[in-house]
């Protein structure tokens, strides 16, 4: 009779949509990449070059009667155009001295969220020199270190260089996305399941993967379930304890605590990959390399799930196609960082900013970690994609731009599943978003 | 029809599970627990919940568009009273089905989710080679016939593991029928589910359950506790009997027995130095790891010594036949064997065990109460892996009682040319999941190293921290083996080591060694 069951019961299960999934991480891999010592000037130098080139292609139809001044030929009152890199004094950005000078003990060494300053000013340079910007136009709070823009403007009397206009270099070009796609196909996105966390609520991720593998619901709901067609973890998965990592050998037993998470993280996995395609990116807390690109998880620590054809591990950040459609995203640790040296309203501002900019990561290498590439810059965004995700961020947000010729993206703020019980679903035929959330807190 | 008798017989199962054991029985659970799909285990939920719902508190799943916020897909849990209520948040069109029915409502919700989690784990143990219904997602409502699983690199060893363990299974019948004694039999009626192929631990228990049970003469009940030892120890062995006829020559099992009872005197030996907190189960599966345990209060340490006094007549019958797990047996008994001022109190113990046999009583009781938690969340099981064909069914014990170490199934030391004289080594090596682990090895086969792997696989899985104390010992074994060339001499040898305390013995060979 059981196997009576089995069989009315396949005959009307659902057929899982699949969708033509083609990976374009190789940027973000680190291939054979040595380190013999290099510095970070490389990899600005290559920034430089590269925004620079596209800068001056802009300019004639941006002010082609002016001309283009490097740093060293600016001329008193002569308006110009100059291109180059950001740099931002910034009155509280942390240093390590400070920890350990004792006559600016002053300024107050507890952790900030945010080192902005009303004081903050701004100083362009490319290699012939730099020049302190001043002027209204170009705000402070907004730009970051490591930015590169087009400043229309004058050298003042006192050695600045008013700001009168600024170009940046705006949305890249965008691969056409096919425009009939006769059915709804679900991307689902979440970040931030911290598995192993104290707080965390395993519950809701089961829900979660309950709900998506067509487990939960009834017919109505597995239906939903079964037109997703891919889902990406954006980092943070796991919150190993950290306070067991003290340099010293751990014991068998502390080990094991360390590892637990990740053997929980796995088995849920392996219940996601059984049924759906799955992206994992590594985030800042996963046992991953803390360098950005963050290089794909091991998949030793995945023993169930890696044995899947749908388990993916991913670079951080991410790039991918789904039925022509470009997806690219982060675990969220550009967005925060930008967070901390800048000001916006809202996460998926920061995120609009770096797509203008055409800059995955802008503080890179200044604040936030990065490997001091020499040759390229792997966080310069060459192509426009559909999507833009983010993870781990306070809230869900979403937005669709657009740009001057055309590109329509859709931007997307994951919140963390762990704290807030909301994954993000996108619709790749239209770009339509939803949330879905989730509860356990049974009123008894 | 044929469905509303299986139907009635599960709902009598849930009621059983959810009043008497308390425990929470989710959809999902029970999905997997009968292998039936999620939509078939939730629409029998709902026929218990209509049936006896008043009982129990129901929990349900409650899923749509909010109606506050269109772009939200909401999916909570919440109690019966509360259902109406939640459903006013949702548009009209919501699902509502039973998520789970227990005793009573957790107040951390975590603890639906524990029971559910607890199984999911068991079936994640299991050899990857396999798919069971965790890995291939099977019972959800919606396939996806593109997802592929590779074996996860273990194919290869996995594929000869299963010939071994049915052959395993078939010298245990064999064992078992021709140890068919009354006594056995009369064990075995208390417990029903020893003749399930449950688990080692299962069977060990119910047996000395059946020796401490009542109505039966204290004399008698020390007989029949010879017996019930002799049949743990044979299973702990099993493995190694298949091994023997692998090795097929009797001349084999004579060299190989010279040398095994110190081996395995150093496994049990390691088991006893590493105390392992956690496990309940996973410990007590190795018959070695439980006379370990045993042999911590003196209490039982008599029982013990009472079959191995009583072991003399016996050996003499299963001699040729059972020579290995004989051996085996006696190397058990001897590990436990105390000091030799105790010794003597066997003898009056054995005249008169009805006080000790009282407090062995109470102890097996205490342990059987512990563990019969453990024993009935796995009793399920077995039924439903029966349907693997794939499998043999003495893999699924060995696998259920070795929850920890399901998965290790790397490929043994090559074989080197086969000689009567092995030895038994302990290798100690990393898995594939990370964890540490020693097996034995036998120098000199192959075909046996994934057998004996097995019986000490359970010894020792968990990641040891005393693995520092192996390799000594493991050169003990050799050293003391060619002291030993016969059988008798190995006897003697063991009654030798039996008469230390394990540790202090790993203490001499390490005196030995320098």
């Amino acid at each position: 009779m059981v196997v009576a069951m089995e069989v009315d019961s396949e005959s009307n299960l659902l057929q899982r949509k699949q969708s033509l999934y083609h990976s374009l991480d190789e940027s973000f891999e680190m291939g054979k990449e040595v380190y013999r010592g290099q510095q970070y000037s490389q990899i600005y130098y290559a920034r430089l070059h590269l925004m620079r080139t596209l800068l001056y292609s802009l300019l004639p139809n941006w002010k082609p009667q002016l001309p283009v001044c490097t740093v060293l030929g600016l001329e008193e009152g002569k308006e110009c155009i100059i291109v180059g890199t950001l740099y931002k004094h910034m009155k509280l950005k942390p240093s390590v001295l400070d920890e350990y000078s004792k006559e600016r003990s002053a300024a107050p060494l507890v952790q900030r969220h945010n080192f902005t300053h009303p004081d903050d000013n701004l100083v362009l340079e490319d290699e012939s020199g730099r020049v302190k910007l001043s002027g209204s136009v170009l705000l402070p709070s907004t730009y970051v270190t490591g930015m590169i823009a087009a400043l229309h403007g004058k050298e003042t009397s006192a050695g600045d260089f008013l700001v009168e206009d600024v170009l940046e270099a705006g949305l890249p070009q965008q691969i056409e996305r096919p425009i009939v796609l006769g059915e709804d196909k679900y991307v689902v996105f979440i970040s931030g399941l911290s598995v192993g966390r104290s707080t965390s609520n395993p519950l809701q991720f089961q829900l979660f993967v309950d709900h998506i593998t067509g487990h939960l619901g009834d017919v109505k709901e597995q239906n939903i379930a079964a037109q997703i067609v891919q889902v990406v973890i954006a980092g943070n998965s796991v919150e190993v304890p950290h306070g067991l990592l003290n340099g010293q050998n751990l014991g068998s037993k502390d080990q094991s605590r360390l590892f637990e998470p990740i053997k929980e993280l796995d088995i849920l996995l392996t219940q996601i990959a059984a049924s759906i395609p799955l992206d994992i990116m590594p985030g800042s807390s996963d046992p991953a390399n803390f360098a950005l690109p963050q290089q794909p998880l091991h998949r030793c620590l995945f023993p169930g799930s890696s044995a899947y054809n749908t388990f993916r591990s991913c670079t951080n950040p991410h790039c991918f196609e789904l039925d022509n459609i470009r997806f690219l995203g982060t675990s969220g640790q550009n967005i925060d960082d930008l967070g901390k040296y800048s000001e916006a309203n809202s996460s998926i501002e920061f995120m609009e900013r770096t797509l203008r900019w055409r800059h995955l990561a802008p503080t890179a290498p200044n604040t936030l970690g990065c490997y001091p590439f020499t040759d390229k810059d792997p966080f310069y965004v060459e192509t426009c994609p559909h999507v833009y995700f983010v993870g781990n961020q306070d809230k869900f947000e979403t937005r669709l731009i657009k740009g001057s010729e055309g590109q329509m993206v859709r931007l997307i703020c994951i919140p963390r599943f762990a704290d807030t019980g909301v994954a993000v679903v996108l619709n790749i035929r239209n770009l339509e978003c939803h949330t879905l959330s989730f509860a356990t807190q049974i009123h008894s | 029809m044929a469905n509303d008798m299986e139907t009635l017989g599960i709902l009598d199962e849930i009621q059983a599970l959810v009043s008497d054991k308390l425990q929470v029985v989710s959809y999902k659970w029970l999905s997997r627990n009968f292998l039936v799909s999620s939509d078939s285990a939730k629409r029998l939920l709902q026929e218990f919940v209509e049936k006896q719902g008043n009982d129990f508190e129901v929990v349900y799943s409650l899923s749509g568009w909010l109606k506050t916020s269109p772009s939200t897909y909401h999916i909570r849990l919440v109690s019966a009273p509360n259902l109406a209520e939640a459903k006013k948040e949702f548009s009209d069109d919501c699902s509502v089905q039973v998520y789970s029915v227990q005793a009573c409502i957790p107040k951390d919700p975590v603890a639906l989710w524990n029971a559910e989690f607890v199984q999911a784990e068991e079936l994640f143990r299991l050899p990857l080679s396999v798919d069971n219904c965790l890995l291939d997602n099977r019972f959800c409502g919606v396939s996806n016939p593109f997802v592929k699983r590779n074996g996860g690199g273990t194919i290869p060893s996995t594929t000869t593991v299963p010939q071994v363990k049915s052959a395993a299974l078939g010298l245990r019948k064999s064992n078992s029928t021709a140890l068919a004694q009354p006594d056995q039999k009369k064990v075995q009626l208390p417990s029903p589910s020893a003749s399930l192929p449950s688990s080692h631990v299962v069977d060990t228990k119910s047996e000395s359950r059946g020796t401490s049970g009542p109505g039966q003469g204290s004399k008698l009940a020390a007989e029949k506790d010879k017996v019930a030892q002799l049949p743990a120890a044979k299973k702990a062995v099993q493995s190694d009997k298949s091994s023997a006829k692998n090795g097929g020559a009797l001349a084999n099992m004579w060299g190989r027995v010279s040398t095994k009872p110190k081996a395995d005197s150093v496994a049990a030996a390691t088991s006893d130095a590493t105390p392992n907190p956690a496990g309940n189960a996973a410990q007590i599966c190795t018959p070695e790891g439980v006379e370990d345990r045993v042999s911590d209060d003196d209490d039982q340490q008599v029982s013990i010594r009472r079959t191995s006094n009583g072991e003399g007549n016996r050996k003499r019958r299963v001699i040729f036949d059972f020579s290995d797990e004989e051996d085996e047996f006696k190397d058990a008994v001897n590990l436990a064997s105390p000091d030799p001022p105790k010794q003597k109190s066997i003898l009056g113990s054995k005249q008169s065990p009805s006080t000790l046999e009282l407090e062995k009583q109470e102890v097996k009781k205490a342990k059987e109460a512990g563990t019969k938690n453990h024993e009935r969340e796995r009793e399920p099981l077995p039924t439903s892996e029966s349907e693997k064909s794939k499998l043999s069914s003495s893999e699924m014990i060995s696998e259920h009682a070795s929850l920890k170490n399901a998965t290790i199934k790397d490929e043994m030391a090559d074989a080197a040319p086969v000689s009567p004289k092995r030895r038994k080594v302990l290798k100690t090596r990393i898995d594939e999941r990370g964890r540490e682990v020693t097996e034995v090895v036998w120098e000199g086969e192959d075909g046996e190293t994934n057998a004996d792997s097995n019986t000490m696989k359970k010894a020792d899985n968990k990641p040891v921290k005393s693995t520092g104390d192996r390799p000594p010992m493991a050169k003990k074994s050799p050293a003391l083996a060619s002291t030993a060339p016969t059988r008798q001499a190995g006897k003697e040898g063991n009654k030798k080591t039996g008469n230390k305390d394990p540790k202090q013995g790993n203490i001499l060979s390490f005196f030995k060694k320098a």
